[in-house]
């Protein structure tokens, strides 16, 4: 089982890493280099925390477009070319096809997120060295502060959790078009799930359709929780390790839930 | 397992999970605090780099802005921290610099700083200052009348509250029953009846925060007057029996009242023997009563 | 000797058209057997339900209504398939993969584990002729006849007892045909049972042991190659050359058929239990060179017509008595 799911998940890390990663490694690289010499433009002592604030949100959007879009066709892709064909007639569950789908795509994401935070490390160790001791102790956090991981990884938690929704749409859509506007779609509806769920809160609605509401601000994939720590990661201050932990915890447990519904979709699925 | 089984299965577990994942969403943001990053607001500290970065979309900025400060209030009332209700004047500063003449987020905002502790920052300084903002960008006369309502009945300056009323008055679309409440503030203070007046306007609000502390302050007033009865009758028991009772009982039992007193809340009121004053319990939830206010 | 599949009255409805979707019977209360060994076609024209078959075989499709059973196990079953092997019509698989990357994937989800899964991989691959160069080319660069190659490496990289091929001949030249006719035959030497499907009939005459033709979604003709054209009018057909035209149209007037070839050169058939034996002096004594005397049979064609024809009366009939028009046949075979 383990050893099949492994294939799967390796060979769809083998094509997409064939496609894709050096692209997005090398245009992150050029980002950032843009970015410095903007930087320079601007108040001294901003800079680095500019670069950190930069540099996350450019891996974050990077990791959604890859996401986005080899997670969509995952499947879909599969289908439409027919080679699911001769997959399926192999002794491969459908289950294990799916999550072999997944482990493989995740796989990819990080190993790309784990490129570009090196990238980025290696952009703020640059700053670091040429910086001033006075600067250097002006900055809230050391340029290099080994907490911004935590930041990487709560922005890896939220791609795992995007995987797993685009790979949900891409069981069942037939358009790829399709899926690219619905993963889209509830990505941005996530991001707002934190407003729905206190939606009664600013609204005067009647408290039945407040509950609704904030009903389906609960079950959305929240994507906005991942980032409320991201400006005190950047500014030096503590974050409390439960609260990370717990926020994994969520994108694990959610993950989970888009991949059997994903699975139970696909199981019933007939081919033409 | 049949494809139909495994799809019911994996359905249930679908739910199952969400709900889970829900719960401990919920478990983190009830037992972890994040305060909302001021940082965050760093660039758009001044209201020119603002309107810059969001261009056109000015109004609808102000708009989640507006929809911001409401949550911060919401949710800084129910916390216990030190620096609670520290971001809500430079939310809605921000507000109304994205949209000046955004009308509620001067008077609801100013009402909202204004609120005493514990249910609001207790800052009617701050209040005033936002609506003398507002009465630069947008004269209307609701701003004066505003910023005589919380001298009235935050700083119970009534001498700078009737100058208020006044200058409200004064100004085009004011209704006829402000010109009367200036002259009666500046003639004998706060009084009742005016107060009543003034906080029935807010009761019919658009934003539920406001119509609550409306709702608690005419509770107040219900207080101060019952109080006023009982001390009525409390002078009467003096004068009949030469002394004060021991406590609020002995009224019930020589059948001067019919039943022990309580305030709107529904506790009973206290009694100091010693001093014969009453107030409230120390577990009523009305919060101070309002004082130097005449009663009528 | 266990049936390696089997199908029993299998139905398979499609629901068609978007607004209101109508169902279309794609297959109707279909039932048969396949033996072990030996290689079985299925026959019939585009659309008959041939592919719909065979996908409901592997589970690719569900029954509306009757079962499916292959190697033993209902079609559903995973666990079967580790001893099947199967092509799809037209086959597409992973670009960016070489045909040696690709085997070893797939050698590798039958359980195979490292040297063991290399020597099958490379022993498949030997068995369709692809060498080691071509083996590391990435599959966007092959060809359609390699592309069959490596989808048929694929079907037996585990040693199958059941090869199942979804028009396999599809789009080759002839040179790509006759090397998986030979391919199936090598197949079924070696002990597998080969089911086939195919819209060509001739292709099953040189190959089969047993046929099923289907038409419109039924078996409208079953059994062993010898079964079906056993009997027939028999006769035989008499090819001759240096005929002289008059003689040939006098004959014309007396036997089944004259066919002129060429110039001089004619095919006479001789109908039912007339020997053509005095018809070649006859024709000898006429001045023409005997070419060929061969037996005529009853090709495959000619039973798929008869039984069409005679599954389209009983069709009809029960559509009169039903009140209802003919059902035009859609959708995919």
């Amino acid at each position: 089982m383990i050893g099949r799911i492994g294939l799967v998940a390796w060979h769809v890390f083998k094509e997409s890493v064939r496609d894709r990663v050096l692209y997005g490694i090398a245009g992150f690289a050029v980002l950032l280099v843009a970015a410095s010499i903007l930087v320079g433009q601007l108040t001294a002592g901003e800079d680095i925390k500019i670069i950190k604030d930069l540099g996350l949100a450019t891996i974050e959007l990077a990791g959604v477009l890859m996401t986005v879009f080899i997670g969509v066709g995952l499947v879909s892709r599969e289908i439409e070319r027919r080679s699911i064909f001769a997959l399926l007639a192999k002794p491969l569950p459908r289950w294990e096809f799916i999550v072999g789908k997944y482990v493989g795509l995740v796989l990819t994401i990080f190993v790309n997120v784990a490129a570009m935070t090196a990238a980025l490390y290696l952009m703020l160790a640059y700053m670091s060295w040429g910086a001033l001791e006075v600067e250097r102790r002006a900055w809230a956090a050391p340029a290099t502060d080994p907490r911004l991981l935590i930041a990487v990884a709560l922005i890896a938690a939220e791609l795992a959790l995007l995987t797993a929704v685009a790979l949900f749409f891409s069981t069942f859509s037939s358009s790829a078009l399709l899926s690219v506007a619905l993963t889209v779609g509830l990505f941005i509806a996530g991001l707002l799930s934190h407003d729905l769920q206190h939606f009664g809160d600013i609204v005067e609605v009647p408290h039945a359709v407040a509950t609704f509401v904030a009903a389906i601000g609960w079950s959305l994939p929240a994507f906005s929780a991942f980032s409320d720590v991201k400006n005190l990661i950047v500014q030096g201050q503590p974050v409390a390790g439960g609260y990370v932990a717990m926020t994994l915890l969520y994108a694990a447990i959610y993950s989970t839930a888009a991949i059997a519904a994903a699975v139970g979709i696909f199981s019933r699925r007939e081919f033409k | 397992m049949s494809a139909g089984k495994t799809a019911l299965a994996t359905l249930a577990a679908t739910v199952v999970l969400v709900g889970a994942a829900a719960a401990v969403l919920r478990a983190r943001d009830r037992g972890y605090y994040i305060p909302e990053p001021t940082e965050r607001l760093l660039y758009l500290r001044s209201g020119s780099t603002a309107n810059r970065v969001f261009l056109s979309f000015d109004a609808m900025a102000a708009d989640i802005y507006w929809i911001r400060s409401i949550q911060n209030y919401g949710r800084d009332r129910t916390s216990d921290r030190a620096d609670r209700f520290q971001l809500l004047y430079p939310l809605l500063d921000l507000t109304t610099t994205l949209d000046p003449y955004f009308n509620i987020a001067y008077r609801f905002g100013a009402i909202l700083l204004a609120v005493e502790e514990p249910q609001g920052p207790g800052r009617p300084d701050l209040a005033i200052k936002l609506l003398l903002k507002g009465i630069e960008k947008n004269p209307r006369w609701q701003y004066p009348y505003d910023i005589g309502f919380v001298h009235y009945w935050y700083t119970n300056d009534y001498q700078e509250a009737a100058r208020w009323f006044e200058r409200a008055a004064a100004m085009p679309g004011a209704p006829e029953w402000i010109r009367p409440l200036a002259a009666i503030t500046m003639a004998s203070g706060g009084d009742r009846q005016s107060a009543r007046r003034m906080l029935n306007e807010l009761l019919s609000s658009t934003e539920q925060y406001i119509r609550q502390t409306a709702q608690r302050d005419l509770l107040k007033l219900d207080a101060v007057d019952t109080i006023d009865r009982l001390n009525a009758v409390l002078a009467e028991f003096n004068q009949k029996n030469g002394r004060y009772p021991t406590d609020l009982d002995e009224l019930v039992r020589a059948r001067v009242l019919t039943s022990v007193p309580v305030d709107p809340t529904g506790e009973p009121f206290a009694y100091d023997p010693i001093t014969h004053a009453i107030g409230l319990s120390p577990t009523s939830k009305i919060g101070a009563l309002p004082k130097k206010m005449n009663s009528r | 000797m266990s049936a390696v599949a089997r199908v029993d009255r299998l139905t398979k409805d499609f629901r068609v058209g978007f607004w209101r979707p109508r169902p279309h019977r794609a297959l109707d209360a279909l039932s048969f057997e396949i033996p072990a060994g030996g290689v079985f076609g299925l026959l019939g024209p585009n659309g008959a339900g041939k592919s719909t078959t065979l996908k409901l075989l592997l589970d690719l499709l569900r029954p509306t209504s009757g079962r499916a059973e292959l190697l033993g196990k209902p079609s559903g079953d995973v666990q079967a398939r580790q001893r099947l092997g199967f092509l799809p019509e037209n086959p597409t698989f992973y670009d960016q993969l070489t045909a040696e990357e690709l085997l070893t994937y797939f050698a590798g989800l039958f359980g195979y584990r490292g040297e063991d899964r290399r020597r099958r991989a490379a022993a498949a691959l030997d068995q369709v002729g692809l060498n080691g160069a071509d083996r590391k080319r990435p599959l966007r660069q092959y060809s359609k006849g390699m592309v069959q190659r490596v989808g048929i490496a694929q079907a037996i990289v585990n040693d199958p007892e059941l090869v199942i091929l979804d028009e396999p001949m599809s789009g080759l030249d002839p040179l790509g045909r006759r090397e998986v006719r030979e391919l199936i035959i090598r197949l079924r030497d070696e002990g597998r049972t080969v089911l086939f499907s195919s819209h060509i009939l001739s292709d099953a005459e040189t190959l089969c042991s047993g046929v099923g033709i289907l038409a419109k979604g039924q078996l409208v003709a079953q059994g062993t190659l010898a079964e079906l054209t056993r009997g027939g009018a028999g006769g035989a057909e008499v090819v001759v050359s240096d005929l002289p035209p008059s003689v040939a149209d006098a004959l014309a007037r007396r036997v089944a058929r004259v066919t002129r070839i060429a110039d001089g050169r004619y095919s006479i058939e001789v109908a039912g239990a007339a020997r053509p034996e005095p018809l070649i002096a006859e024709l000898a004594a006429a001045g023409a060179t005997l070419v060929s005397v061969a037996p005529l049979r009853t090709t495959l064609e000619d039973v798929f017509m008869s039984a069409l024809s005679k599954a389209k009366e009983r069709a009809d009939g029960a559509e009169r008595s039903r009140g209802a028009g003919p059902e035009r046949s859609r959708g995919a075979s």
